[in-house]
């Protein structure tokens, strides 16, 4: 071996390789995510596809029936956004006619006809093929083609959001690809791995565990995208999505992440703007009603409404999300996230107030009487357990905020922080005495009944408040305007305090500057973005391609 | 030979046996559980739970889904991830490329250039130069991978932009691109992470190397060969460095399973799709069949590289009987 050779090959090894020269045409757009999409299918996102990734790219390659208006409303049969149906007409209260777009065709030429729709709604009713689906499409009674243009939907009774539902939940598959093929095999079916789609985006390859690309449908019925190619990059490591943005490799980001710090740099960069976005998140804390572990008793501390509401009261919500959000969160009133078209006049959250905590603490038996800095009754302090997982940084920083903001008033928290998986159990376990709990909602109120009304299937903290439950079983059999029943649900479950409703924030997102026509939507991030259109690329440099 | 080569085949094929056996129970004792972590902050029913634990098999005793996987191992069937949907076996080989290329690249620089400067330190014993090498290669050891990583990241693909900051290839680069164009494209984004790996990687072959040359270099052989005339890098290269080569054999063998798990943190930083995130995101996901899977390939590698290291030093030292 020569004295040279070795650091001749290091040389070669380290030296800046210079990246081929890839042009970027002017209209491409890599964007950057956290999650990969891996079936992007309407029927098949159930269980672990149920995610936003797939959702938001599903959504540029399916057209639904129609999309929600800028006002996210879902009920009435007003405000929705005509896409694969041209029109629709109500023939009775139960009955739903669309007709479809006859410009409608798929990505192989084939025209998008009834039948489509038929086969789509057919699989997503089934429970042993789409569960969740069925459940979403469980008033719908009948759906069925009349020619090849108009589709008759009828439903089991009247209410609300029954245009809501048939057009929301399901996007129409091709029938003419699929009808062949038994449903239970359509997952491992050629067409996962090259959807067929009749959204302003085609299929063209997916590169595990790096990106995925679109190419803009020339023919799209609804005009020709502004935006030729479409780049999802998924990225796990926030750092390594945000370098990505910041050296010009990527030129949009969903949601950037904490901390604010992050926000600043972005902003820094003179080719990106921010574009904040009402999100569909919403963080509380979760008061336990029954005994830990044994949910036949109720909880010796949190049973009672009054200790509920003072917990609320000691809390100073605006300075949490300040401190941790900056100007991008706001305190909900009620489970109420910025895309529940239902919050608007609902009411205002309760400021801090330490006093009136303390007196309605000390009216049910909580003092000092041993003097160490903590309430106590019968000899019991006021101890509560925090539980939040390790994986939101939010919920960490503001879980030790909520401590020592509960300890000016004499409560002590205890946190417990611990992997999702471990936190899910206990709290899926009813193991917890606060959950710092976070939800993503969808755009309709009825989802409340999950979680706030008594046999709710996620009502893990055992809340049961009958009127509650009257009054969200009225709005949504209801066909007129339930504005007023809705924000009287918000308003009941404030004053019951069944929990300490914290943030609702807002997400920010980062587009390169020459993007123009940028509109992000919180139901789904990037559905506008075939309206988009992109000016020339600037002048990079090679690393940013 | 032969007898001997069954042997540790067998001794071999025990050890890994037994290791995956403990760590297919090792996770199903650690508390959390697959399905309700998917639920996520999307609610899911107890029917559709309970669907899905039946799918995936969750639901069974723990001993028939070590009988269940053992029979899939046997067949070659790795099983589905939970949280992907997907062939396990499918989604190790799309994972195992960009893997192999970064470990290979890390272990060839590594061994080259720390062979080469540990040899060198060891002739210059005490020399200025000797200090300075072993300063810089403990100061590259002592920074944590993922620390340098960020830095890396930062300053040479964010504010330098001399190179991509993070990825395996340039995206918009099709697949019909010329052969040239990508493979240069891949080295370009090889650099960074390969890099943050040989930095703190390297003092442990320098020093290595360079105590194992200071060993041999009292000999009294080496002592002859210079009386005899031999010149100085003859000395070296050929009669002292061979004689010191056994514990790099050694090293080697150790450092091979990088290939699949020792670049987690690194892997995660540059966004660098291997095995590593994806065997510690399935490890935080709970997801069984995920994790058995970069288990056994880790495992499979583990055994090899102690086996090519047993036949290395056979090959090397003839004293050295496999018998």
């Amino acid at each position: 071996m020569t004295r040279s050779a070795p650091a001749t090959l290091l040389l070669l090894a380290l030296l800046p390789v210079v990246p081929a020269a890839a042009q970027r045409p002017a209209s491409s757009i890599v964007i950057v995510t956290g999650a990969e999409s891996s079936m992007p299918i309407p029927t098949l996102m159930e269980g672990p596809q149920s995610n936003v990734a797939n959702f938001e790219v599903a959504d540029h390659l399916f057209l639904r029936l129609a999309n929600l208006g800028p006002g996210l409303v879902t009920a009435g049969d007003r405000g929705f956004v005509p896409m694969l149906a041209r029109s629709w007409s109500r023939r009775d209260s139960v009955t739903l006619v669309f007709e479809l777009d006859p410009r409608a065709h798929w990505h192989d030429g084939a025209p998008v006809t009834s039948r489509d729709v038929v086969f789509a709604f057919a699989r997503a009713r089934d429970p042993a093929i789409a569960p969740k689906l069925a459940t979403l499409t469980q008033h719908i009674a009948k759906v069925e083609a009349d020619g090849d243009h108009r589709v008759i939907i009828r439903f089991t009774h009247p209410y609300a959001e029954q245009l809501y539902d048939a057009t929301w939940h399901v996007a129409p598959l091709p029938a003419h690809l699929l009808a062949q093929l038994p449903a239970d095999e359509v997952a491992r079916s050629p067409f996962v791995e090259h959807p067929v789609g009749d959204g302003p985006y085609r299929w063209v390859r997916r590169v595990p565990g790096e990106f995925l690309e679109l190419a803009a449908d020339t023919t799209f019925f609804l005009g020709r995208p502004g935006i030729d190619r479409l780049i999802i990059r998924s990225v796990g490591d926030a750092d390594a999505r945000l370098n990505l943005l910041l050296s010009g490799q990527a030129d949009a980001m969903d949601n950037v992440p904490p901390p604010l710090s992050n926000l600043q740099r972005v902003a820094a960069d003179p080719d990106l703007r921010l574009v904040a976005v009402p999100s569909s998140t919403l963080g509380f804390l979760l008061f336990n009603q029954r005994a830990r572990r044994d949910s036949t008793r109720p909880h010796p501390i949190l049973a009672d409404a009054d200790v509920r509401r003072a917990l609320v009261l000691a809390l100073d919500r605006q300075v949490l999300v300040r401190a941790v959000m900056g100007e991008y969160g706001e305190v909900p009133f009620g489970p109420a996230s910025p895309v529940l078209w239902i919050r608007h006049g609902a009411g205002t959250p309760l400021k801090q107030d330490r006093t009136a905590a303390t007196r309605l603490l000390a009216a049910r038996g909580w003092a000092d009487h041993d003097g160490d800095g903590v309430l106590d009754r019968n000899g019991v302090p006021l101890a509560l357990g925090l539980n939040y997982p390790s994986s939101s940084g939010v919920r960490r920083t503001m879980a030790q905020l909520i401590q020592e903001q509960y300890r000016q008033v004499g409560i002590r928290v205890d946190l417990a922080q611990s992997e999702f998986p471990v936190y899910a159990e206990r709290r899926d376990a009813g193991d917890f005495d606060i959950d710092f709990s976070s939800t993503v909602q969808d755009p309709s109120p009825s989802g409340l009944t999950q979680s706030w009304t008594c046999a709710g299937g996620t009502n893990r903290a055992h809340y049961c408040d009958p009127a509650v439950d009257s009054l969200i079983t009225g709005a949504i059999a209801s066909q007129g305007d339930t504005r007023t029943t809705w924000r009287q649900v918000l308003q009941r479950i404030e004053r019951d305090a069944p929990a300490a409703f914290i943030y609702a924030p807002t997400y920010v997102y980062a587009v390169n500057r020459r993007y123009r026509d940028v509109t992000i939507r919180p139901e789904s991030s990037w559905i506008s973005l075939w309206r988009w259109s992109a000016g020339p690329a600037g002048a990079r440099n090679q690393a940013g391609y | 030979m032969g007898r001997w080569l069954a042997l540790r085949v067998v001794q071999a094929l025990l050890t890994f046996v037994l290791a995956l056996t403990l760590l297919f129970a090792l996770m199903r004792l650690a508390p959390g559980d697959p399905i309700q972590r998917l639920e996520g902050e999307r609610p899911m029913s107890k029917a559709e739970i309970a669907r899905l634990r039946e799918r995936f098999g969750v639901d069974q005793p723990i001993w028939r889904q070590y009988r269940t996987f053992l029979g899939g191992v046997a067949r070659g069937d790795l099983g589905t991830s939970i949280e992907y949907n997907r062939p396990v076996t499918a989604m190790l080989l799309e994972r195992l490329p960009a893997t192999v290329l970064l470990g290979a690249t890390v272990i060839l620089v590594n061994f080259t250039l720390g062979i080469w400067l540990g040899v060198r330190q060891a002739r210059r014993r005490g020399s200025r130069e000797d200090r300075l090498l072993t300063t810089a290669s403990l100061a590259g050891h002592a920074m944590p991978s993922f620390w340098l990583g960020l830095v890396l990241a930062w300053l040479v693909g964010v504010r330098l932009r001399w190179l991509p900051s993070a990825g395996f290839s340039n995206p918009l680069l099709g697949p019909d691109a010329p052969l040239s164009a990508r493979a240069g494209d891949i080295a370009a984004h090889l650099v960074l992470p390969a890099l943050t790996l040989i930095l703190v990687t390297l003092a442990g072959t320098m020093r290595f190397q360079r105590a194992a040359m200071l060993e041999v270099l009292r000999l009294p052989y080496i002592v002859t060969a210079r009386a005899k005339g031999v010149a100085e890098r003859g000395v070296t290269w050929r009669h002292a460095w061979r004689n010191a080569l056994f514990p790099m054999v050694t090293l080697f063998g150790l450092w091979l399973p990088l290939l699949v798990t020792g670049s987690v943190f690194v892997e995660a930083v540059f966004a660098w799709p291997g095995l590593g995130s994806l065997a510690a995101s399935a490890a935080g996901n709970r997801d069984y069949p995920l994790l058995m899977g970069t288990a056994i390939l880790a495992g499979a590698l583990l055994v090899g590289a102690s086996l090519a290291t047993d036949l290395a030093y056979a090959a090397l030292d003839p004293r050295v009987r496999l018998s």
